[in-house]
């Protein structure tokens, strides 16, 4: 109960600016009413977008369909797709930061070089980005690989680190070979804190993908809000922003849900 | 000791007393953003012209830079008294957000500082199907509908692909990336892509003159005070002793230079830049400019791309709903609905002498 109070304040804080600004005006499209960001929200997700083909019998057409056919559906179809295989590049990542922890020659060999990469900052240096990967698709993901997978990779590294030396001796001692001490005793271990530390760079994740669409794009959720603005279209912004939410508190609660059902002997210290 | 003690006390009193001799005067805030039509309010800051025409009617004028989009944002939200934008967005920024919005000086139209360029041979009737790169629902998009209009192709302005592309990065994007076909924006962005090898221009804003306009627009609710009246009188006279200065001072280029600062820029790409801009240097080119008849329909064709683009909002029903008044009196759209105002009378006391 008390953990609603500030999301009733919240909510109340913004339907007194919203209700003093349009006694004041009317027309007021910078604190949008409840009706208005309704109707914003059925036009985003009942209708398709002006440049696409129109549902050729609207009325008749059923809610699933108009939903379906909507801008809401096409920009989160095309966001999704970009956010999926951005976290498919995150396990290559992962495994080369196991790497580098268990083998002192390989991390001898990234570590360096992956901690001065770190610290880049992956947006300065966009038309470096064009140059090697164009403008389109592979652009975005670059971003995102470049600006998210250093950190993962230094983290897996340290969570590597702290797994006990004696394990890993009494592997060799069995007669483990090297694959078998690194993916059936070390990333067993570290795989539980492995996917802790993603879930905390979803947000990170999410920003340079945001980046990218605003950039430049066709599609996308971010595109979509970068186009609003044009215009103050603050009655779809904020659904979609309440949308973008809403998504990546699934995907966080339904890695939590994996990793849970998956390791099911791991304990936060 | 004692020195740094009174020291301390009189630099006291004068933080303290500041804020309450401004609290005297009533303060107003020009936002401007870079652009060659609009860098002369930075010189008109720096100069000491501002100050000295805001003493004359007894007010405080602050110039604040913002990036174009904020300063919109800004001025819808009610935060500064006056904005320099475009006829477009004065449309579809303010005036479809139910902010009346008075437009007192028409300072240039953009006359080759907008265009449409491409690489690879692509060519206007062949740019259907391929990609182009600029700002949508911006007058970049409207100056690539109006070059396929004049050119006969309008039934081919939904086959080509729009790229919405942020505007900070649009020219590194276009020039890097070799497989982009087609890109519009504006100057000095254009002058650096036209540089590229093997990039021609199609279309520029020239070829539809009068139609991009750029403008200082003051809220109607500010200017229907006392006080408000003083800043539209003090701001447009400032703005054409800078205009004077700028076309006919013997000093002219280091005038030109001082402009130029407001956007880093050297003499010679100020120059570049101010020969496709139509300037109006005297109060008088303005005027004979809203006076002439195809004024309101080159407004039309404004009005309804914002509106056929969804740009007034999707409330909006009608072009109608977002009426335009002219200094004749005369009203374009539902009598009850005047959004965005053309007020020639400050322009006409400046072209007078009177103020």
């Amino acid at each position: 109960m008390l953990s609603w109070t500030l999301f009733a304040a919240g909510i109340g804080a913004y339907i007194w600016t919203s209700r003093a600004r349009h006694i004041e005006n009317p027309e007021d499209k910078v604190v949008p009413t409840f009706v208005q960001i309704a109707q914003g929200l059925a036009e985003a997700a009942l209708n398709p977008d002006e440049a696409d083909e129109q549902i050729a019998d609207l009325a008749s057409a059923g809610l699933w369909d108009r939903f379906t056919h909507s801008m809401l559906w096409k920009d989160t179809k095309a966001s999704t797709r970009r956010f999926v295989i951005s976290i498919g590049l995150l396990v290559p990542a992962v495994l080369l930061g196991m790497h580098m922890g268990l083998f002192p020659v390989i991390g001898a060999f990234f570590l360096r070089f992956i901690l001065f990469f770190d610290k880049i900052i992956a947006l300065s240096v966009l038309p470096i980005l064009f140059i090697a990967f164009g403008i389109d698709e592979l652009s975005k993901i670059m971003l995102i690989v470049i600006g998210v997978t250093p950190t993962i990779i230094l983290d897996a590294f340290n969570i590597t680190k702290s797994v006990p030396k004696e394990q890993i001796l009494k592997g060799f001692t069995l007669g483990a070979t090297n694959f078998g001490v690194a993916y059936r005793i070390v990333l067993k271990q570290i795989a539980p804190r492995v996917v802790n530390s993603i879930r905390l760079n979803l947000k990170p994740v999410m920003l340079f993908l945001f980046a990218g669409e605003m950039i430049a794009s066709q599609d996308g959720l971010a595109y979509r809000i970068a186009l609003l603005r044009r215009h103050m279209g603050m009655n779809v912004i904020i659904p979609y922003v309440l949308w973008v939410a809403l998504l990546l508190f699934l995907v966080d609660i339904g890695m939590r849900y994996l990793n849970r059902k998956m390791h099911p002997w791991f304990r936060e210290e | 000791m004692a020195i740094g003690k009174r020291f301390l006390t009189s630099f006291l009193a004068l933080v303290l007393a500041a804020p309450l001799l401004h609290a005297q005067k009533p303060t107003f805030t020009v936002g401007w953003s870079v652009y060659v039509g609009w860098n002369p309010y930075f010189y008109m800051n720096r100069s000491g012209i501002l100050r000295k025409w805001a003493d004359k009617y007894g007010i405080t004028i602050k110039v604040q830079r913002f990036d174009y989009a904020p300063s919109l944002d800004a001025f819808v939200a009610k935060n500064i008294e006056a904005v320099t934008m475009t006829n477009m967005e004065a449309l579809d920024m303010p005036a479809a957000a139910g902010v009346d919005t008075t437009a007192i000086i028409l300072g240039d139209y953009s006359n080759g500082n907008d265009a449409v360029l491409a690489r690879n041979g692509v060519t206007l009737k062949t740019l259907a199907g391929k990609r182009l790169l600029l700002v949508e629902k911006t007058v970049s998009q409207y100056l690539f509908e109006r070059a396929m209009v004049t050119n006969g192709l309008e039934s081919q302005i939904n086959k080509v692909k729009l790229v919405n592309t942020s505007d900070s990065d649009i020219a590194g994007a276009f020039i890097s990336d070799a497989s982009q076909d087609a890109v519009v924006t504006w100057k000095p962005l254009v002058s650096q892509i036209a540089k590229t090898k093997g990039v021609s221009m199609l279309f520029n804003s020239s070829q539809i003159p009068g139609e991009i306009l750029d403008l200082l627009v003051v809220r109607t609710d500010v200017l229907n005070t006392p006080a408000g009246q003083q800043f539209a009188k003090a701001i447009t006279g400032a703005w054409y002793e800078v205009m004077d200065q700028m076309s006919k001072s013997p000093k002219r280029d280091e005038v030109l230079k001082g402009i130029a600062a407001a956007s880093q820029d050297t003499l010679e790409s100020y120059k570049e830049q101010l020969s496709t801009t139509r300037m109006m240097y005297t109060p008088k080119e303005a005027l004979d400019l809203i006076a002439a008849p195809p004024f309101k329909e080159k407004m039309n064709l404004v009005r309804t791309f914002c509106f056929t683009h969804g740009l007034l909002g999707a409330s909006t029903k009608s072009v109608d709903d977002v009426a335009i008044r002219y200094p004749d009196g005369s009203i374009q759209g539902r009598k009850d609905r005047v959004r965005l105002r053309f007020e020639t009378g400050y322009m006409q006391l400046a072209a007078q002498g009177k103020l």
